[in-house]
């Protein structure tokens, strides 16, 4: 395959949201729903065709790109979340008075941002398409111009973002001026004679700075809850999957690939951060009473759940973080369609708004309530084998590492924390009556099938987990783990 | 042959999803399904129960599915002769509360979704032999559980200050809790035993040093222990029961926790005998707390429902000290006492639905002179009672009996003074039980009560005749379930036998 194949499908989308602002200039008046969910339609496309793509074993731009399985196993996630993310935006463009091109241009130059996080295999590429998906989510959480939280959301990510992005290429020059390479597989073979010192080190941690930010990390968890609330609920989702999956992806490749060699350098940092995320998302998000809110510190919870895989270094962790990086995809856009559908009838994103929701919507009701559930990580549902892996990771670990076992003790901690919060929803769902006259909430045809689809990945990964467990295990070949 | 029992395990579950292409409004419909379906796996369990090999101590009517092999995970089913005997448990009890879910009136569609889900929940966790799987189906069970208690329960407002909000919240993260710490634990096994989740090819290849088996039982016993209601991890559980609805009740307190000391019985004592051994002490001594101390705070109770909530902690603390004895004897009383315990207690709190639909108050000094309008309610309630204070006759006595010869047998001073400490729990039991049947059931008649009704029609009447009938025939001949369940119980005390050596 030629160094062009290998981009094809970023090619593709750069196309589609260059013609799609090209032709927002010439025929203005087309109706924007149409236009986001003609473009999730053609987004489907690209998705079924990316499957036609097999893994290359080569490098492409001289080193810097690759096309292996982990890096189709990342593209097709991110497709699949555009293309769900495409028709929330659909449902959601009544809100913003102008620009609706424009977001679905943002969107797709996110997405292909995305795509190329799943192929880094060098520091620059991964900072260039680091900075294409942060970039466009700062001009995307501040969408809703007229509303001060969003603009409050848009200027917390743009500093903080900023700030990381710094630490990230300053951390790139240390490693850059101590090993002589900016490359993974080349900064791997280095480091096989030894890690060259403190300044390395301190390269090292920088770059995981901003690593952490994109993850939604401790220390560097504090602008997610902010973020998600004041975000336009489309983008939350996006960031809340894309963006999340995308720092996990690079963060896969950093540290499982080019810093392996060195993994005694940074394992018990990791095994510290990830308790110390357990904690502080699943234990910040008991008093909230903003759904968003509430999603925005479950995803620094979900974050520690995939630390706690990386932090195992073994191929069952890095199995376990793939599974369960897909499920929660579908998981997570599962709710945020719900959410979409519901405040745009009830005008708050109060978790009281759901009150009854199981009697407006049984549809919504069940599907919300399963994705919550899939979170908190119950049978018959995906996350609970996502979480099961991530657990048997840790435990494997730990019968040569006892340090583990404190890890698993704290994500079962994290574990009956959560079921409290997300039982906590499910209650305003099935067990507070609505308010009287409440009418019910209609739900359009294509929220019905993302629903559909999201619902039945959620239920059929969670009882058939073998199709995507094996996917996730061949993608994780790439990692040289045992 | 096989496939029948895992046809008797998936059939609710089939069921429930089937009952979601029912229209709502035709509740008749569904109820008759949940019927259907509870009531066929019945029959298919007495069949198996027929056909059953009673000279054979391993599992039987092993079917087995490849689900995970890079992970080691099979769906595997199969019975021996503790799982059979719960797995009968299991159709007696979901077939009797799919006949008094009557009461339901609203939701009926996603109540009897919830209760079919329970139910195969529940006996798959009986008949897998998979440690996945167990865990798998364990899990499944707590959700409708927490669904069916926060929507259709009831907790009038009383000295606890509770709402069943609350109660449903509280059961739901114990049960969670316990089985978190529980994973911990399998998932030790599980690496020690060549990764495989098999519990046949665990109990040959688990090589595991003394000081981990400690640990990893420990993780077990307390992990299953939230479950089994244990004390003092029981706190959730009267309270749970009392926010139930009727069938939830009879579930919960009938099935659902026994699942915790089955877990204990069948995966902790049996693979990791040096931890056993080393926490016996330890588990008759709390089980002696659940007795007397949840006995005693019965003893203080007013609501029927919480009456019958503690007293259930109660009898766990029999069951706990049967496991704890490691001896045929003793073990296997646990077990039987698991059978009788679930069946009476599944018959006490469907009784008290029973009325309790009717007069919407469940306290029993309000109650007064019921039998003489609903005399066939009270002479159920007298039985229940006569089986729960261990009368001979029921099948309550022969394992009570069978779990003090064990204790006593078992020979060291703790168990002794443990055995005694049982025994005097008997008195306890009937002390509140009589006291709580005489009030509100004998006594003068109040005239408030003159709109009661009684079940007249068969069909109203057999889930209890039945249960009844049940726990009478295993009182007469209780050779029908102590053989089978004695046969796969030697081999386990025979390990820990070697061990002792």
């Amino acid at each position: 395959m030629t160094a062009l194949g290998a981009v094809q499908l970023e090619a593709m989308l750069v196309t589609l949201a260059l013609v799609t602002l090209l032709g927002d200039a010439f025929r203005p008046t087309i109706n924007k729903r149409t236009l986001g969910l003609g473009l999730a339609a053609l987004v489907v496309l690209v998705l079924l065709y990316s499957f036609t793509l097999q893994p290359q074993a080569t490098t492409y731009f001289h080193g810097m790109y690759r096309l292996d399985g982990l890096a189709l196993f990342f593209k097709r996630l991110f497709l699949v979340a555009t293309v769900l993310v495409l028709v929330m935006g659909a449902e959601f463009v009544e809100r913003f008075t102008s620009g609706v091109a424009e977001f679905y241009v943002l969107v797709l130059l996110a997405a292909t941002g995305m795509l190329l996080t799943a192929s880094v295999n060098d520091f620059i590429l991964m900072f260039v398409s680091l900075e294409l998906v942060t970039i466009t989510f700062y001009i995307l959480t501040s969408f809703l111009r007229r509303q001060v939280q969003s603009l409050e959301a848009g200027t917390k990510y743009l500093i903080l973002g900023a700030l990381s992005s710094g630490f990230t290429v300053y951390g790139i020059a240390y490693i850059f001026g101590t090993t002589g390479t900016t490359n993974f597989d080349a900064l791997a073979a280095t480091l096989k004679n030894g890690a060259p010192g403190p300044a390395f080190t301190l390269g090292m941690l920088l770059v995981m700075t901003g690593l952490g930010f994109k993850i939604a990390s401790v220390p560097f968890q504090i602008w997610a809850p902010d973020v998600y609330q004041g975000a336009p609920t489309p983008v939350t989702a996006f960031l809340a999957v894309g963006s999340k999956a995308a720092g996990f992806a690079l963060l896969l490749r950093v540290l499982l690939v080019g810093l392996l060699p060195v993994s005694a350098l940074w394992t018990t940092l990791l095994l510290v951060l990830a308790a110390a995320t357990l904690l502080y998302g699943n234990l910040g998000a008991i008093p909230q009473h903003n759904i968003k809110r509430l999603m925005g510190y479950s995803s620094i919870g979900h974050a520690g759940y995939m630390l706690m895989g990386i932090a195992a270094v073994n191929a069952l962790g890095a199995g376990a973080v793939l599974f369960y990086l897909g499920q929660y995809a579908f998981t997570n856009l599962c709710a945020f369609l719900v959410i979409i559908a519901v405040t745009n009838v009830t005008k708050t994103d109060e978790i009281a708004g759901f009150a009854g929701l199981g009697r407006r919507s049984p549809l919504l009701g069940l599907a919300l309530f399963a994705a919550l559930m899939s979170l908190a990580g119950v049978p018959p549902l995906s996350g609970f084998f996502g979480k099961f892996q991530l657990f048997a990771a840790v435990i494997e670990r730990a019968t040569t590492d006892s340090r583990y076992y404190v890890l698993a003790g704290i994500g079962a901690v994290a574990v009956v924390v959560s079921l409290y919060f997300y039982l906590n929803v499910a209650k305003a769902i099935y067990m507070q009556e609505p308010e009287r006259d409440a009418p019910p909430i209609p739900v359009s045809l294509p929220v019905r099938m993302g629903l559909y689809f999201c619902l039945t990945a959620i239920i059929g990964l969670g009882i058939f987990q073998r199709p995507l467990v094996e996917v996730a295990v061949k993608a994780a070949k790439v990692f040289q783990l045992n | 042959m096989e496939t029948l029992l895992t046809i008797a395990v998936l059939l609710p579950l089939t069921a429930a999803v089937a009952t979601f292409l029912f229209p709502a409004r035709k509740p008749g419909a569904i109820r008759a399904l949940a019927i259907l379906a509870t009531g066929t796996s019945l029959l298919l369990t007495l069949y198996i129960f027929s056909q059953f090999d009673r000279t054979q101590a391993g599992y039987q009517f092993v079917s087995a599915i490849e689900w995970l092999p890079s992970l080691g995970v099979s769906l595997k089913f199969g019975v021996d002769g503790i799982s059979m005997t719960l797995l009968l448990l299991v159709g007696f009890v979901s077939f009797c509360g799919a006949l008094v879910s009557h009461e339901i009136h609203d939701r009926q569609k996603e109540y009897y979704i919830l209760f079919l889900a329970l139910t195969s929940g529940i006996s798959g966790t009986f008949c897998t032999t998979d440690m996945f799987f167990f865990y798998f189906f364990y899990e499944m069970a707590v959700i409708p559980m927490y669904l069916l208690i926060g929507m259709y329960g009831s907790l009038p407002p009383g000295k606890h200050g509770r709402t069943k909000e609350y109660a449903t919240m509280k059961l739901t993260l114990y049960l969670t809790a316990g089985a978190v710490l529980a994973l911990i634990g399998l998932l030790a096994m599980y690496f020690a035993g060549g990764k495989t989740f098999d519990m046949v090819e665990l109990k040959r290849n688990l090589q595991l040093a003394g000081a981990t088996q400690k640990w990893v039982f420990a993780c077990l016993l307390f992990g299953f222990g939230f479950l089994a209601s244990m004390w003092p991890f029981h706190t959730w559980s009267p309270l749970g029961y009392a926010a139930a609805p009727t069938a939830a009740s009879m579930m919960h307190a009938g099935v659902l926790k026994k699942l915790g000391t089955y877990g204990i019985i069948r995966l902790a004592v049996p693979l990791l005998p040096e931890g056993a051994r080393h926490w016996a002490n330890l588990i008759a001594v709390l089980a002696c707390f659940n007795i007397l101390y949840a006995g005693w705070t019965a003893l203080t109770q007013k609501d029927w429902k919480f009456v019958i909530g503690y007293s259930s902690v109660s009898h766990m603390g029999y069951v706990l000290l049967g496991i704890a004895t490691l001896n045929v004897v003793g073990v296997s009383g646990a077990v039987l006492l698991m059978f009788a315990h679930g069946v009476m207690a599944a018959l006490t709190f469907a009784l008290i639905g029973f009325f309790y639909h009717q007069t919407h108050n469940r306290n029993v000094p309000d109650l007064s002179g019921l039998a003489r309008k609903i005399p066939f309610i009270g002479v159920c309630m007298v039985m229940a009672v006569m089986a729960s204070s261990g009368l001979p006759g029921f099948a309550n006595f022969v394992s009570e009996v069978m779990v003090f010869i064990g204790a006593w047998s078992q020979g060291s001073m703790i168990f002794k003074v443990a055995t005694i400490c049982a025994v005097w729990g008997i008195v306890v039991t009937a002390t509140y039980l009589l006291w709580a049947v005489r009030t509100s059931f004998f006594g003068p008649f109040d005239e408030k009560w003159n709109m009661l009704k009684d079940a007249t029609t068969p069909w109203q009447k057999l889930p209890y005749v039945l249960l009844i009938a049940v726990l009478m025939t295993v009182g007469f001949c209780p050779r029908v379930l102590t053989d089978i369940i004695k046969k796969s119980v030697a081999p386990m005390v025979e390990m820990q036998r070697s061990v002792n050596r």
